[in-house]
Formats: structure tokens, C-alpha cells, sequence
């Protein structure tokens, strides 16, 4: 969330994705840069332990949403 | 939820002013949401002008910056937080020498504060301040019963959340945290070191005070009541130092390893210096590369060069961090690996006495 706040505030577009459970921590952290409604994408918990297929294949279901961020 | 965001005086912004039960004040600080589930002293202009004034500080002065967190810490509120957390006046320099190694860019503050580890803030003082402020270095150095040792880390731990935005669930997210969350802090055993004390070792001079700030995310205890020279005795702190189940396995660790009574005897006995048993841990702190992914703690299969091929956990000498501390009877000392992660150094600051 910082790593995309921080980007963004430097002009390069930039959308957060956490794992749901850090949902409310991405909130915090966007609302700490007054940024509060800052809008980012989640996906389901964990992520470190899955294949590469499966990796991929979570990166095409994000690719929407993520697109949504971009041009929210 | 009672806002700490503005410079103001947070506790004024709750009507506790009029409130003259003790239970009242204190039931109103935990609906703020202002503890750490422990009641607090509440403060008062008069405990907080004291506070300042032990640390010769003004209330406006800016202590430090919360990189990542968009945060300035400022002396008020760090005295507010210290008068919550019982401490006494006199405290209050190493409490502010500890933020400000928290803000320090080499402390990296939102890693090891926010992260699942859930590391403590430990905290070593050296030097006069910790005999003047009697911060305990002896048996149950790190356990309960004294005050300093209590109340300079609870207040460390309050300013995290009350000042640096670290508050549990949102932007401190510990899978299980730990009990050395509430407060760790201890100063180290001065009196009969084996070697020059920790913050000699980091640079400054034996005179001066210190805090130490290292983020620790659990405390292991090695036992060994039969070794009698250097070699055996620090192959179980190595090997604990490097089981299948340390968070950072890629190297760029620290570890502290705080060393009592019995186990310091030993190496002194031996005439080991601070680099000799760093350099001891750090070549036997070591797995094979098949073990590791036996484990599923590095990707892939196994080749057969994994079951000779060596990785260790350290790289450098001094990220093994030693100090003598706890009682002078049993055969305990303590390993507590570091967070895990090359973004986080401990640092070591000045206390600044007036």
C-alpha cells in the first residue's frame, strides 16, 4: 500500500493488491497519508505457498479490478 | 477511539478533567482506546511539565519521524505516553534515546512494527544511567518486578501505538505477537564483563549511556550445565540460531545472545573476545542447502550438491549482538533471533542526560 501511495505521489500509476486479511491495514495506511477510500485490490490468503500457475491464474482474475484502480 | 493526530494535548480532549474517581479516569482510558490493555496512570499537566523537564525538553520539540508511517513525534506526547506507562521522571532520557532509535532510518520502523513476526522492541541500556536508574541486569533480567524495567519499554509500546499509529489488528499485524511486546528492557551486567560492553562495542565510549533498540521477535533460552570450554557451550546457541523454523533463511540476520552468569564465566575463563565467539557462532550457525529444502524453506527439489553444499544464517561478525546479562546462578542464557529481515539493524543511541 505505501510502496503504491509513494509511487503515486511521484506520478507513476500504481495499484496496491493485499491478501484480504490486511484489508483493514491497507485502510489504515492510506488513511495515515490522508488518504482515506484510497482504492487497492485484495485477493484471497496466502499467496507465498501457491505454484506458479497459480499465480498466474490470480493475476488474471486481478487484472480487472486492477484496471478499475487505474482508471478510478 | 481518542484521536493523538493533532499537536494538542490528546488527554484534554477527554472530559476527564472533572472526573474525580481513580477507576473513572482510568475506565476512560481504555474506552479512548488509549492502552495496552493494562490500566494507565493518567496524566496530568503537573506530571507531564515534570516529565519534560527531566528530559530538558520542550513539549513541542520533534523526537523523531516515522518514515513510511507520515508521523512526527513530538516531546509531549512522549511524555504523556511515559507518565501513562508508570515511568518515573528520571526515565524519561532513555525513553526518548529509544524513539529516536526507532525513527532511525537504519531501524527501518514499519517492517518489524507492523509485520506478522510481531517482534518486541527489546531494549539494552548501558552505561551510568542504567546503575543510576537501578534498570535491573541481574536475575530475572528480562522477567517481572521492576519498575524501570516495566515502564521505559511499556512506554516505548505506547508511544508505538498511541503516537506511531502501530495498533494491533490495523497497522501492527502480529500473527501471535509476544509477552515482550508489553515491554522489554533490561540493561546489561557491567560490573565483570568477559568484554567491553555493547555499546563500547558499537562505537561509543564506556562512559557514556545508552539504549539499544533491536527487534526481536521471540526469546529462546539455551541451556547447558556441562560445558566447560568456548566451543561446546556456543554450538548450542548456534544451532539454535539456525533450526528449520528462523523466519529468514537468505542471511542478512541479526541475533542477540545475552549471555548470564555461569555462561560468561566460561568464555572468560577461556579468554574468548567479543570477535572470537562471534566468529565461533556465526561459522557454526549453518545448514545444508537439502535441509532447507527438505523443508520446504527454499524452492525446489533436491539436488544431490544440496547435501554438501553449507548456507549460513549470518554474514558479518557483528550482526551477532552480545550482552551479559541475568543471574550468576544456572546454566541458561538466551538466543533472540532478530525479525528477519536484512531491512531491519538495531541501533545503537546516546542517552542525553541534562
Amino acid at each position: 500500500m505505501l510502496d503504491a501511495i509513494l509511487m503515486e505521489q511521484q506520478g507513476v500509476p500504481a495499484v496496491a493488491i493485499v491478501t484480504t486479511p490486511f484489508r483493514t491495514t491497507g485502510e489504515a495506511m492510506a488513511t495515515s497519508w490522508g488518504k482515506p477510500g484510497y482504492p487497492f485490490v485484495h485477493t484471497p490468503h496466502p499467496i507465498a505457498n501457491l505454484t506458479e500457475n497459480d499465480l498466474e491464474a490470480r493475476a488474471d482474475e486481478l487484472a480487472d479490478a486492477v484496471e478499475r484502480c487505474l482508471r478510478s | 477511539m481518542g484521536s493523538w493526530g493533532s499537536s494538542a494535548r490528546c488527554y484534554h480532549r477527554h472530559p476527564l478533567d472533572t472526573v474525580q474517581d481513580p477507576r473513572e479516569l482510568i475506565e476512560a482510558y481504555y474506552s479512548a482506546g488509549w492502552t495496552d490493555g493494562l490500566p494507565v496512570v493518567p496524566p496530568s499537566d503537573a506530571s507531564i511539565e515534570e516529565m519534560l523537564a527531566a528530559g530538558g525538553l520542550r513539549g513541542d520539540e520533534v523526537i523523531g519521524e516515522v518514515a513510511g508511517r507520515n508521523t512526527v513525534v513530538v516531546a509531549d506526547k512522549v511524555a504523556i505516553n511515559a507518565v501513562m506507562a508508570g515511568c518515573r521522571p528520571e526515565y524519561l532520557p532513555v525513553v526518548v534515546a529509544a524513539i529516536k532509535g526507532l525513527c532511525h532510518p537504519d531501524f527501518a520502523y514499519h517492517g518489524p512494527a507492523s509485520s506478522t513476526g510481531g517482534s518486541a522492541m527489546v531494549l539494552v541500556v548501558n552505561g551510568p544511567v542504567a546503575r543510576r536508574l537501578a534498570i535491573n541486569s541481574g536475575n530475572n533480567a528480562f522477567g517481572q518486578g521492576h519498575r524501570p524495567n516495566a515502564t521505559i519499554g511499556r512506554a516505548v509500546r505506547l508511544i508505538m501505538m498511541n503516537v506511531m499509529n502501530t495498533r494491533p489488528g490495523l497497522l501492527d499485524r502480529a500473527t501471535f505477537g509476544n509477552p515482550g511486546k508489553y515491554s522489554f528492557c533490561f540493561a546489561e551486567h557491567e560490573d565483570d564483563p568477559p568484554w567491553e560492553p555493547l555499546h563500547v562495542a558499537r562505537g561509543l565510549r564506556a562512559e557514556d549511556s545508552a539504549v539499544t533498540v533491536y527487534a526481536s521477535n521471540s526469546l529462546y533460552q539455551v541451556y547447558n550445565q556441562l560445558a566447560a570450554a568456548p566451543e561446546p557451550l556456543l554450538l548450542g546457541f548456534a544451532d539454535a540460531l539456525c533450526n528449520l523454523g528462523v523466519p529468514n533463511v537468505k542471511g542478512f540476520n541479526q541475533a542477540l545472545v545475552v549471555f548470564a552468569g555461569e555462561h560468561a564465566e566460561v568464555l572468560r575463563r577461556a579468554g574468548w573476545s567479543r570477535a572470537q565467539v562471534q566468529q565461533f557462532v556465526i561459522e557454526h550457525a549453518c545448514r545444508r542447502v537439502a535441509d532447507f529444502k527438505r523443508a520446504a524453506r527454499l524452492p525446489g527439489a533436491v539436488e544431490a550438491a544440496d547435501e554438501t553444499t553449507w548456507r549460513h544464517l549470518f554474514e558479518r561478525p557483528e550482526d551477532i549482538l552480545i550482552a551479559c546479562a541475568g543471574g550468576r546462578a544456572g546454566s541458561w542464557s538466551a538466543c533472540l533471533p532478530g525479525w528477519g529481515n536484512k531491512w531491519t539493524r538495531a541501533v545503537t543511541m546516546r542517552v542525553e542526560t541534562s
